[in-house]
């Protein structure tokens, strides 16, 4: 590419001096037609924010490799029951030589290397079984597909109320007392009551766990808008809109959100995460989803109980790496789409 | 002036920078001789590359520049040679200091601007007591024109207003006893009538610590009052430089003929303003010729084919037009710019 | 202009800031009138409320005291909707920044357009074509429209905010400080610009700067506004040929002329607010001269007037 270009520059260059060779000097030095509108033309850039966004996210490599993980974990949750020789997760698996639970099975592989505690097995459990014999691997897949569900219904149905409410918050003074009234009294309640309680109230289940997290969520995303939406609310351009007319709603989408999208993005990438790490602390105490839906919440509760014995380890290790590799992803993949989705990073 | 030392000299300056790959050329081969005890006014618009080239001088090119050729001699060292920021260390506020648009951005919001000076004064001079360096704050505070500097010593930026916040920052850049001032647009966030007084003060400073002082600015109005010599730049050249005289009264280059014709100052009711047409070139890809050429009215053919090289009007006066070629045809300055002779105060 | 027709008219305004405890008043007690097809100026420091004036008549601010009429009707306070729709179309202001005026999320095209789908329905083909005329009108190219603004230089950008008041079809422009942000060698061309605009389309012009050298092209009459107050007003010509008070000759003598010879020689004048005694004294809104009003008590007024007689 760039020796093209020197190829082309370099015969510019050799056009552009036997032209002056050949000019005779009284042409040279002649008047060069002169057009004032040529000037006014500039290079068309032919700018699209979304395919800038893309374009820029798409250089950060570890984030590319990082959304297909996840793209790829969250599609073989669903796959995964589909495949063949599936455990249903729920299923205590007995031995069918002694009608014995499969107990504390340790992970296939590690029965493959001569561990010569189980010969007699003849059924493959990948991930292991758990006390109770149900096995692990397909536990842990829709236990993941039931964390991910939580979290990122738990950021959308945050995001779309927290949007609303904040950009009214911001934007329409009146409604500021009725909003910060309304937080301080959510904020000053401290969410893990929240939480506790309308899981005590409510009958457990993946409704119920979502319906507990958004219910204190929303106020703080809400919060985090009206902040940013003070930020810009009275810039020039804000102003020249109200000028002209143009009324509150198209305002808000056409001059405020599409400035906040960075922000939202990142804050909503990390808000699944953080449901996930509350679905774990809910069930921690006991107060989770009910044993026969399995998450991840409950399997690294199930796993940390059986920690200080060495040999069955397996069970808190697998789900741990499961919700390490989610967490750190919608990190990263989060923080770099708000760098690719800010026009200051483009040009 | 009449021995003229040269005080920092820039030959074949070049500065590109890297901007996610693509390369932008700012600065296209400068050469420039700044002489010891003058006050240099350098004018163009914005994205001429005046503060980028100024920049050079101190190192504070942002990360993704470069000095790609030439040298800046700096009491026989070599400036552009500069890597590390301790090299840089001894130049910086010793020798050049500068001064910036916004005063806040100098500032220390959360520190008295007396002790900010106080500061600066034991950079240059680590031995000194408080109470001394205190009252050589307060003489720089009222030679910057603070009324009171014994009760604004104690004071904090943000009980200043614009104008005063300037004079401070002007006060620590003397206090470090530079050699050349480099002031980068300072007036142009202030309203008029401060701008003026920030003039007076400016050249003040520059007779009682006899300083070299470089003036960056976009209005050639401005600098009427305070320089001796104007290089006028432009897409990242200096295309004219000469007295200050001669640059308002005899100009040779056609685009600071457009630059003087277009002051608002010159203008009559009823009558048009002389308008300059068009944007600067694009300095991302390589520039043909005269930079100005696409919208210069009196452009000849050899200005889109050839760079012209300076020609000397007088032996401080030179402009880079091939219009001041021999063989080029005789075009005559814009009436405009004769009016400014009889431009007089009111 | 023979015969002056008023097309605003602002009486003892005053507009202020802030609660009851921290209050500041930045507009006190101003009156003026703009006629009709007239540029009208307002020059004062920053601070001084100029800017403030001009929002308050685009209603951004609203006002304490006394009333703004346009064409003879109240337009401050409580309005009613047909009147609001009216002069929303009406009054039309161009900003200071033409980097932070522009929304920098939506096409040129939406932004010039956005104030005409406010007024009513409007089908995608006539929009188009007003938002080519517009461009056109301000000379930038009809392709523009498809552009983000950030791919504009500053005047260009300035100038895609004058097309969006244009196409309004206003009758009154406010300007604030439209050029103090511009290079000086793109000012001219947005002065021309407006110059134009008014010759061909009757505009009237409220005209904000803090600085008086571009005045004397743009405006016919001019005010000196400072801390709130207006202190002088008079015809262009008239103002800079008879400047008399000392805030007036101040703002004059700071002009940066483009002339060194005359610079080495101008002295500087700096107005000290204290140098007034109006403790006991206050002062009153006198007129000069026909159209030449002043800020002054009684004594000053004799000294004005007797030094305004010597000078003609």
């Amino acid at each position: 590419m760039a020796a093209l270009r020197h190829k082309l520059s370099s015969k510019f260059e050799r056009h552009v001096s036997d032209q002056i060779e050949t000019m005779p000097d009284e042409e040279l030095f002649s008047f060069h037609t002169y057009n004032a509108d040529e000037g006014e033309k500039t290079a068309y850039s032919n700018y699209s924010y979304w395919r800038s966004t893309l374009n820029s996210f798409k250089k950060n490599k570890t984030a590319v490799i990082l959304v297909c993980l996840v793209v790829g974990i969250l599609l073989f949750t669903f796959i995964q029951p589909l495949l063949p020789n599936q455990y249903d997760p729920n299923l205590v698996n007995n031995d069918p030589s002694t009608g014995i639970q499969y107990r504390n099975i340790p992970p296939y592989i590690l029965t493959l290397v001569g561990n010569t505690d189980y010969p007699e097995i003849k059924e493959t459990f990948w991930f292991g079984t758990n006390s109770i014999g149900q096995d692990l691997w397909a536990r842990i897949w829709t236990g993941t597909r039931n964390s991910l569900l939580i979290g990122i219904a738990v950021a959308s149905i945050e995001a779309l109320i927290g949007i609303i409410a904040g950009v009214l918050w911001g934007y329409v003074r009146k409604l500021d007392w009725f909003f910060t009234e309304v937080y301080n009294i959510l904020d000053n309640v401290p969410q893990t009551i929240i939480l506790v309680l309308i899981s005590y109230m409510l009958k457990p289940g993946i409704k119920t766990l979502i319906f507990a997290m958004c219910i204190t969520g929303w106020i703080q995303m809400a919060r985090f808008i009206r902040n940013q939406v003070l930020m810009i609310r009275d810039r020039e351009y804000n102003l020249a809109s109200r000028c002209v007319g143009t009324p509150t709603r198209r305002v808000i989408a056409k001059n405020l959100l599409p400035y906040l999208v960075s922000v939202i993005m990142l804050r909503m990438a990390l808000s699944v995460p953080a449901a996930i790490g509350n679905e774990v602390f809910i069930t921690y105490i006991g107060l989770g989803l009910p044993t026969n839906i399995p998450s991840l919440g409950q399997l690294i509760n199930d796993g940390r109980q059986l920690m200080m014995s060495a040999s069955l380890r397996y069970q808190l290790i697998f789900p741990t790496v499961v919700i390490s590799i989610v967490t750190i992803s919608f990190y990263i993949i989060g923080n770099a789409f708000s760098d690719a989705a800010d026009p200051k990073n483009h040009i | 002036m009449n021995k003229k030392e040269i005080i920092l000299s820039a030959k074949d300056v070049e500065v590109k920078f890297d901007l996610r790959g693509q390369i932008l050329t700012a600065i296209r081969d400068v050469s420039l001789d700044i002489y010891h005890g003058e006050t240099l006014a350098i004018v163009g618009e914005s994205g001429s590359g005046k503060s980028v080239f100024t920049k050079t001088f101190n190192g504070l090119l942002d990360k993704n520049g470069t000095i790609s050729k030439g040298e800046l001699i700096y009491n026989g060292e070599d400036l552009a040679k500069y890597k590390k920021d301790r090299q840089w260390l001894k130049i910086r506020g010793h020798e050049i200091a500068m001064i910036m648009q916004e005063p806040m951005t100098s500032l220390n919001p959360l520190k008295s601007i007396g002790d900010q000076i106080v500061e600066a004064i034991r950079i240059r001079d680590r031995k000194i007591s408080y109470s001394k360096a205190k009252n050589e704050a307060i003489g720089y505070l009222s030679d910057v024109g603070i009324r009171n500097p014994e009760d604004r010593f104690k004071q904090y930026p943000h009980e200043f207003s614009g104008g005063m916040r300037q004079r401070v920052v002007i006060a620590i850049a003397i206090a470090c006893k530079p050699k050349i001032l480099i002031c980068d647009e300072p007036t142009t966030a202030l309203d008029v009538t401060i701008q003026a007084q920030i003039l007076t003060v400016l050249k003040e400073m520059k007779e009682k610590y006899s300083l070299t002082i470089v003036f960056i600015t976009h209005d050639l109005g401005v600098v009427a009052n305070v320089a001796d010599r104007i290089a006028v730049m432009y897409a990242g050249d200096i295309i004219e430089i000469g007295t200050t005289d001669e640059i308002f009264f005899d100009p040779r280059h056609p685009y600071t003929w457009a630059l003087l014709s277009s002051m608002p100052q010159l203008g009559i009711k009823g009558n048009d303003l002389f308008t300059i047409q068009g944007n600067p070139p694009n300095l991302f890809t390589e520039i043909k010729g005269d930079a100005f050429a696409p919208r210069n009215p009196h452009a000849l053919k050899i200005d889109f084919l050839k760079r012209p090289p300076y020609f000397e009007v007088s032996e401080t006066h030179k402009a880079k037009t091939w219009l001041l070629d021999p063989r080029a045809p005789r075009v005559d300055k814009p009436k405009g710019i004769m009016a400014l002779q009889d431009l007089t105060a009111n | 202009m023979k015969e002056k027709e008023v097309l605003v008219d602002i009486k003892n305004l005053e507009v202020a800031f802030g609660t009851r405890k921290h209050r500041f008043v930045a507009v006190n007690d101003v009156s003026f009138q703009i006629y009709k097809g007239e540029t009208f100026g307002v020059v004062g420091e920053s601070g001084s409320g100029k800017t403030t004036i001009g929002r308050a008549i685009m209603r951004i601010h609203s006002t304490a005291k006394g009333d703004i009429l346009y064409n003879g009707e109240k337009i401050n306070g409580k309005i009613s909707k047909s009147l609001d729709k009216q002069i929303t179309q009406k009054i039309q202001m161009i900003f200071q920044d033409p980097m932070a005026s522009l929304n920098e999320r939506a096409k040129v095209n939406y932004i010039v357009s956005e104030g005409l789908m406010n007024l009513g329905k409007i089908t995608e083909k006539e929009r188009n074509e007003r938002v080519t005329e517009a461009l056109k009108e301000v000379g930038l190219l009809p392709e523009f429209a498809s552009r983000f603004p950030h791919e504009f230089s500053g005047g260009q950008r300035q100038r895609i905010g004058i097309a969006r008041a244009l196409i309004m079809e206003p009758e009154f422009i406010i300007a604030d400080e439209p050029i103090s942000a511009l290079d000086v060698s793109i000012r001219a061309q947005v002065l021309n610009l407006l110059d134009r605009l008014q010759k061909e389309k009757g505009l009237t012009y409220l005209f904000v700067a803090h600085d008086l050298s571009v005045m004397r092209f743009i405006t016919d009459r001019i005010a000196v506004i400072h801390e709130g107050v207006i202190v002088e007003l008079a015809e262009t010509e008239e103002l800079f040929a008879h400047p008399m008070h000392p805030y007036t000759k101040a703002l004059l003598s700071a002009i940066p002329l483009p002339n060194p010879i005359a610079e080495r020689n101008k002295t500087l004048l700096v107005y000290d607010k204290s140098m007034h005694h109006y403790e006991t004294d206050k002062p009153q809104w006198c007129t000069l001269h026909e159209d030449h009003y002043i800020m002054a008590n009684k004594e000053e007024f004799a000294a004005y007037k007797e030094a305004y007689e010597s000078n003609r």
